[in-house]
């Protein structure tokens, strides 16, 4: 027999204690997981928007509280595309529009019919709109197949009845679920001519992205460019506070987390003083003590972690369901959330052990066997 | 029973093996309440020999015996096993794991492990395999006549059937040294008699025991018989 079985020996003598243990290590990788897993997917969906296009950069508007209200006007655009380094660069509107009760939040994007090559937009099925045309739309392929639209059909949206010229794929599930319309027409649509919510950019060939970036940051101060999903949390305030909200729960599902698994173990230290008495006085060492306690609890907090796992699969799955939820959440199973359940279980485990594996280690063999 | 009782304890030879005299030398306990459990003990016992203590309850035995096992350290004086102080040992973790066998009156076993994890677990950290250590706890279970009930809870047996899973453990590293504290305090006659006959197997094999009792009729079966009172070694019918 090898330690490591007999301590699944022991717990298994101890199976509701150790239930206790792994459901509360559960129930906190639960919290942890799903949080991060809904900030992530909503940080993904935000981001998203500026993956729509085959850009080496995305240039956005400084500091505004979430990226789709980010606004850029054409002086603006002019003096990006003077940055040298810059070969070209597409100005995109995108807007959200509630399309009906069980579509919320449909994306809508402006953009000019010479720009739809250059921005990385296939058409799939019919042809583009016109320039000028206030009442053509293309459809995401995604879009189109949740509406039943075909080339030819009517879509409405934005108080208009729309002529749907042609299917689009951008290779973007995100880009792929809305439309796209005249840049000047959703631009009257919203009220804001001129202006646009993103700058999509090409680099000339041989200067570093990186460059052009900094040039940009350092000419236009009012704007920033990003070049990663991750970077994206720049020019978005919602999701600095959304992520900051996550760690600060994280922190806190720990701490309460390590609270019950510190009082279980602290519990079931006295219970078992007697027992740990008799092993130190038939030569167990201190060390040994310590990492049997020590041991059955990081057991239990991987089992807990992977349980919790599962457990915030389902708590996602009821989530992204809830009708006020559903097209905005989209849970995101990346391994970071794997990786915080694991580090959460393991970190609770050791916060919590620390004072009972120290109070185990100062047992002294006699004290412990006279113990009642 | 006594043919499935097989030899005990190891040739005098066995592996590991140290001398195992006990010395006691002008030991004193005094407990932190104040209790002076001990009061000058010098005592010697040789190897091989089987000694038995007894006494009035309180009069320091089981004291004596904690110090010979180095669960405890004396207040004054010198406790030697085979001619080492015990308070010069850096680790007396091995001295207690591979020196002394330990067997006591009552809660001897892991109430949540098999007996064969009992006698298992005093093996964890000594040179032996997980294999060895499987076929050595059988073998040892098997010598004490529990064979076929190593995977008995200590729950699922009786009083002494535990006491002899704690000799078999006690017996495991292969000691020279074996000390037991009234091991058969809480057994009915037939049920002690059987421990009794394990132990004179082990004697036999030159393991030195020294056995705490309270009963005469236990006390005279060995070599020796040591008489305590107020923490004083005395002199018979004192
Ligand atoms: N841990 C302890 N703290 C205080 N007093 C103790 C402790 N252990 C034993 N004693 C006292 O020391 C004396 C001797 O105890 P002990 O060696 O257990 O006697 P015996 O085993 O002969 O009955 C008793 O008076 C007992 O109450
Ligand atoms: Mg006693």
């Amino acid at each position: 027999m090898s330690f490591l079985a007999y301590m699944l020996r022991g717990l298994w003598s101890k199976k509701v204690r150790a239930a206790g243990l792994t459901m509360a290590v559960a129930f906190a990788v639960m919290t942890v997981v799903s949080l991060q897993v809904t900030s992530s997917g909503l940080e993904q969906s935000a981001a998203a928007v500026i993956s729509i296009g085959k850009a080496d950069l995305t240039v956005a508007q400084k500091g505004v509280s979430d990226i789709l209200s980010s606004s850029i006007d054409e002086t603006e655009l002019a003096r990006i595309r003077a940055v040298p380094g810059v070969s070209s660069a597409v100005g995109v509107l995108v807007e959200t529009e509630k399309v009906s009760a069980s579509v919320p939040l449909f994306i809508e994007i402006g953009i000019a019919p010479q720009d739809l090559a250059p921005f990385g937009v296939t058409v799939v099925a019919g042809r583009p709109y016109a320039a000028d045309a206030t009442n053509q739309v293309m459809m995401g392929w995604r879009a189109a197949s949740t509406f039943g639209l075909h080339v030819g059909d009517r879509f409405h949206t934005n108080g208009t009845v729309y002529d749907v010229t042609g299917i689009y794929s951008t290779g973007n599930a995100f880009g792929d679920a809305g439309a796209m319309f005249p840049l000047v027409a959703l631009q009257a649509y919203n009220r804001v001519p001129g202006m646009v919510t993103l700058a999509f950019l090409k680099v000339a060939p041989g200067v570093p992205v990186t460059t052009v970036a900094r040039r940009i940051d350092f000419r236009l101060p009012e704007l920033t460019s990003i070049r990663t999903a991750s970077q994206f949390g720049r020019a978005d305030r919602n999701l600095v506070f959304l992520q900051a909200a996550v760690n600060g729960s994280t922190i806190l599902a720990v701490l309460i987390g390590a609270v019950i698994v510190g009082n279980t173990m602290l519990l079931s230290l006295f219970e078992r003083t007697r027992e740990l008495g008799l092993l130190r006085a038939v030569g167990w060492t201190r060390r040994r003590t310590v990492g049997l306690l020590l041991g059955e609890s990081l057991v239990l907090a991987l089992i807990g972690a992977a349980v919790g796992v599962c457990l915030s699969f389902g708590v996602l799955a009821i989530l992204e369901r809830l009708p006020t939820l559903s097209g905005v959440l989209h849970a995101d199973f990346t391994s970071a959330a794997f990786a915080r359940a694991l580090l959460t279980a393991v970190a609770m485990t050791i916060i919590g052990g620390l004072y009972p594996a120290i109070r185990a280690a100062r047992l002294t063999p006699l004290e412990a066997l006279s113990y009642e | 029973m006594s043919e499935a009782i097989r030899a005990l304890g190891e040739p005098a030879a066995a592996e590991g093996s140290q001398p195992c005299e006990v010395d006691f030398d002008a030991v004193v306990k005094v407990y932190p309440g104040g209790v002076r459990a001990l009061d000058r003990v010098d005592l010697r016992i040789a190897e091989g020999e089987y000694v038995t203590v007894t006494g009035p309850s309180g009069c320091g035995k089981s004291t004596m015996l904690h110090l010979a096992a180095a669960l405890d350290v004396p207040t004054s004086g010198t406790v030697r096993i085979g001619g080492r102080d015990l308070s010069a040992i850096p680790d007396l973790s091995s001295f207690r794991r591979n020196q002394v066998g330990l067997i006591f009156q009552l809660h001897n076993l892991i109430p949540g492990q098999p007996i064969i994890a009992n006698v298992e677990a005093v093996m964890f950290g000594t040179h032996r395999s997980g294999h060895e250590r499987r076929n050595r706890a059988m073998e040892l279970l098997a010598r004490v006549d529990l064979a076929g009930r190593e995977h008995r809870l200590p729950t699922q047996l009786s009083g002494g059937e535990r006491q002899r899973v704690a000799i078999a453990r006690a017996l495991a590293n292969e000691p020279r040294l074996l000390l037991a504290d009234e091991p058969t305090g809480s057994l009915d006659p037939a049920a002690a008699d059987l421990v009794l006959q394990l132990f004179e197997r082990v004697r036999r094999r030159g393991v030195t025991i020294v056995m705490v009792t309270h009963d005469p009729g236990i006390a005279r079966l060995a070599d020796r018989t040591i008489y305590m009172r107020e923490g004083r070694i005395v002199e018979p019918g004192l």
